[in-house]
């Protein structure tokens, strides 16, 4: 699993129908940008864990749902005081 | 997921039937590598999209039977160019 910060929501409006109405989200892993499904509700700024292949798939909904990656937490305290810079 | 730009349609007459009649669509990722993903949604060339890979990608395609690897899951509404946390 991954560790990323939430950039803002992806509004997507014409879409397929399996993504449903779930919220997608912008989030930045280290340099890249990246699209994850967010069931667990968050806001831009928030470090999350991202999971991804088929557990994503799973997090997200149900085993069709069409995802590859899945935020599945938000970190209390992160990057921890210790770390100067956050080489997650 | 990844977000990606649309180039150009793909033109494959001669195909395996795995592929089914699914429209094509050559991609271009932030890292400026190409790639080839299934379109049902029905993007045009310019457009800013997000993609689904791996497993996923066949639940996308909407049946999953179609041997993909890479689908277009949405087009997005507003995205610049930047990559920065832009106003959204």
């Amino acid at each position: 699993m991954k560790i990323c910060q939430i950039e803002r929501p992806l509004v997507s409006t014409n879409r397929i129908a399996e993504m449903e109405h779930k919220l997608l989200q912008v989030v930045r892993d280290g340099s890249s940008l990246a699209v994850a499904v967010d069931p667990v509700g968050c806001k831009p700024g928030d470090w999350v864990i991202c999971v991804g292949s088929s557990a994503a798939r799973e997090a997200a909904g149900s085993k069709g749902y069409p995802s590859d990656l899945t935020v599945v937490g938000i970190i209390d305290h992160w990057p921890p005081a210790s770390q100067s810079e956050q080489d997650a | 997921m990844l977000i990606q730009r649309v180039e150009d349609t793909l033109v494959c007459t001669t195909r395996h039937e795995g592929l089914g009649h699914m429209h094509l669509r050559i991609v271009r990722d932030a890292k400026g590598s190409l790639s080839v993903a299934v379109d049902p949604v029905g993007a045009h060339k310019g457009n800013w999209v997000f993609t689904v890979s791996g497993s996923a990608a066949r639940y996308a395609a909407q049946n999953f039977e179609i041997l993909t690897d890479l689908t277009i899951c949405g087009i997005i509404d507003h995205w610049d160019e930047a990559e920065g946390p832009g106003k959204n």
